[in-house]
């Protein structure tokens, strides 16, 4: 359960009937701030808040903070401390001052579901969270920080349903977090430098890895330094990467580039991979060849994750090397819905340094927006921040964009894209040539059922778009995104009956109404 | 349970020694694994596809939905994301 710091009508103790937490309970239960996401920005824009007064409550799904950049392992873990990346030294300290911080409220373990309005509340909103054990409840805030993050790019190809294919992130996470190690031969394959670190952690813990392969040619130190210029708090990070490299060719790690994976195969787990050369644009040139391999770690880049920005009616915009569809906003990180700010990956995937100092200025923002005393200076500072992070993040963005076109076309007839609905290639692309007027995604989601399973389409949307955009040469962005509604991560339909009671019968407003301190009210 | 051999621990000192169920069978876990952490480990089935076709864990992040499951009777549980507790019932069912 959740820690409480002042604040005593957290989550399951607020003990209204309706189950809403920080409504129906005096103006104390409102919370000026509910954070979705506990990662750098999540962390960064919440002691901003703090800082100045405001109220914040943080969700977040896992059990601790960090995001997932910086998972921590378990407490009972002991002696497992966290070591962050090379280059991210402030991480640790970030999450220390977070965890120490009597002021916030944090629930962890609970997922964030959507958002309500409610005519009891005008100017606030209700964020909705579900826990695996504890079921369905309300938040009630006058701002929301989206702060959600991203997950690794999804990419459909022969045989990655398979057990023992896993993410990069997913590799990453169970060796840093969880203390378990693969067992067998390990081939990792994509796209971004995420791979090297993985790849040097797995050589670490004793695992045999026998290729890490890349679909571009892979950049030196040196390249990178030069398209940098002087960012002194990135240096180290990429040294680091020079020093990984030559440490896996030593360990006799084969290091490829120019390779894509074309397939996975195996009865039951992983046996074996194909590897193939490709050209400039990663289409495939040569034939595979087969490697042995236990286990596949894809690392293509990043997806934004923006569920909850597609069901509060945020826009969005599409911005392939940002990660795809990210989340629009004005220079101080204000969406197109008011009350509701975003910040860190779901505005373009961007790294750790950008998502703190965006989680900083949406904070200062929502506190100016909220009547709270915000000096320039500090608000100059963030901006500067952003700055500082963007000219990293842009070229990184830049070096390493995929390929989409080619990597939609390593799925073939009969290889899974939708991987909860177990809709092939093959129904798509007869659908879309019966259908010469379907341009949009969302009807190839009504016809085919591909995004209509428990992911919601997180892992399905990348490929039907490409596949879509290919098939009437458009672009990608042209055939729109999967719209999410409530809840945006599947709950038992039990669960859904404390939003109906709550949506029935809502409790009175807090006496003195939403933006009681005198700050203006929101509109809608 | 299909393969024992494909994830070991690393670290020993982990949490106290508590035993899940999954699909009727014990599995052995320490607290602050998650519930993924430790099928893994033990090798334990996750949920096949409507086809039959085995599955697992892709992102064990909580996105992907492939380590679901019902987890002491709530179904499409995310067991990457939920601790394991002793006596935990876990019951992996081909979906639908």
């Amino acid at each position: 359960m959740g820690r409480t710091g002042t604040d005593h009508n957290a989550i399951g103790q607020a003990g209204t009937e309706h189950n809403v937490v920080g409504h129906g309970t005096g103006q104390a239960g409102m919370f000026d701030l509910a954070v979705v996401g506990a990662g750098p920005a999540g962390m960064a824009a919440a002691l901003t808040a703090a800082d100045h007064g405001l109220k914040v409550v943080v969700v977040d799904e896992q059990q601790r903070a960090g995001g997932q950049i910086f998972r921590q392992p378990p407490e009972e873990f002991t002696g497992s401390v966290l070591r962050p990346t090379a280059g991210y030294g402030w991480a640790t300290g970030l999450i220390r001052r977070f965890e120490a911080d009597e002021r916030l409220t944090t629930e962890f373990g609970w997922s964030a579901i959507g958002v309500l309005y409610d005519d009891a509340l005008p100017g606030g909103l209700c964020l909705a969270v579900n826990h695996p054990q504890d079921g369905t409840r309300v938040i009630g805030a006058r701002r929301l920080l989206i702060a959600t993050g991203a997950y690794d790019l999804p990419v459909a190809f022969p045989g990655w349903t398979l057990p023992g294919v896993m993410t990069a992130g997913a590799v990453q996470t169970l060796v840093k977090a969880q203390k378990i190690a693969p067992v067998g031969d390990v081939v990792l394959a994509g796209a971004h430098p995420l791979l090297l670190l993985v790849a040097d952690l797995l050589v670490r813990e004793g695992v045999r890895v026998s290729e890490v392969a890349f679909a571009q040619n892979i950049p030196k130190p040196a390249d990178l330094l030069h398209a940098l210029g002087a960012v002194p708090g990135h240096v180290r990070m990429l040294a680091e990467t020079g020093g990984i490299l030559a440490r896996l060719v030593r360990n006799g790690v084969r290091v490829s580039s120019r390779t894509v994976v074309t397939a996975a195969r195996g009865e039951e787990h992983v046996a074996r991979v194909e590897l193939a050369r490709v050209d400039r644009r990663w289409k495939v040139t040569g034939t595979p060849r087969a490697v042995d391999a236990s286990h596949l770690v894809l690392g293509y880049g990043f997806s934004a994750s923006t569920e909850l920005a597609r069901q509060i009616g945020c826009d969005l915009v599409y911005d392939s090397p940002k990660g795809g569809w990210v989340v629009s906003h004005d220079d101080r990180l204000r969406t197109s819905v008011p009350g509701v700010f975003v910040a860190g990956e779901p505005t373009g995937v961007a790294g750790a340094d950008q998502s703190r100092a965006e989680g900083e200025l949406a904070a200062l923002a929502i506190a100016a927006d909220l009547g709270r005393d915000v000096s320039a200076t500090a608000l100059a500072e963030a901006e500067r921040g952003i700055r500082t992070a963007t000219r990293f993040s842009t070229v990184v963005q830049r070096m390493f964009e995929p390929a989409r076109e080619a990597l939609g076309d390593l799925a073939g007839r009969d290889t899974t894209v939708c991987r909860c609905e177990t809709v092939t290639r093959g129904t798509l692309d007869d659908f879309l040539e019966a259908s010469p007027f379907v341009s949009d995604v969302n009807a190839v989601k009504l016809s085919c059922r591909t995004g209509m399973g428990p992911c919601q389409g997180r892992y399905c949307e990348g490929s039907v778009g490409t596949i879509l955009a290919s098939a009437r040469e458009q672009p990608i962005g042209l055939g729109g995104r999967f719209s999410a509604h409530l809840p945006i991560k599947p709950v038992p339909v039990g669960d859904l009956r404390t939003l109906d009671s709550f949506l029935d019968a809502p409790p009175d407003a807090p006496p003195d109404g939403p933006g009681g301190d005198g700050s203006g009210a929101v509109d809608g | 349970m299909t393969r024992d051999d494909t994830w070991r621990r690393t670290a020993r000192r982990r949490g106290a020694a508590v035993t899940v169920v999954v699909d009727d069978e014990p599995v052995p876990a320490c607290t602050g694994e998650t519930v993924a952490a430790a099928m893994l480990t033990a090798g334990a089935a996750f949920e096949q596809d409507s086809g039959g076709t085995p599955r697992a864990p892709l992102c064990t992040m909580g996105t992907c939905f492939e380590c679901a499951a019902t987890v002491d009777g709530r179904p499409l549980t995310r067991t990457c994301l939920v601790p394991v507790r002793d006596g935990m019932v876990v019951e992996t069912s081909r979906r639908l």
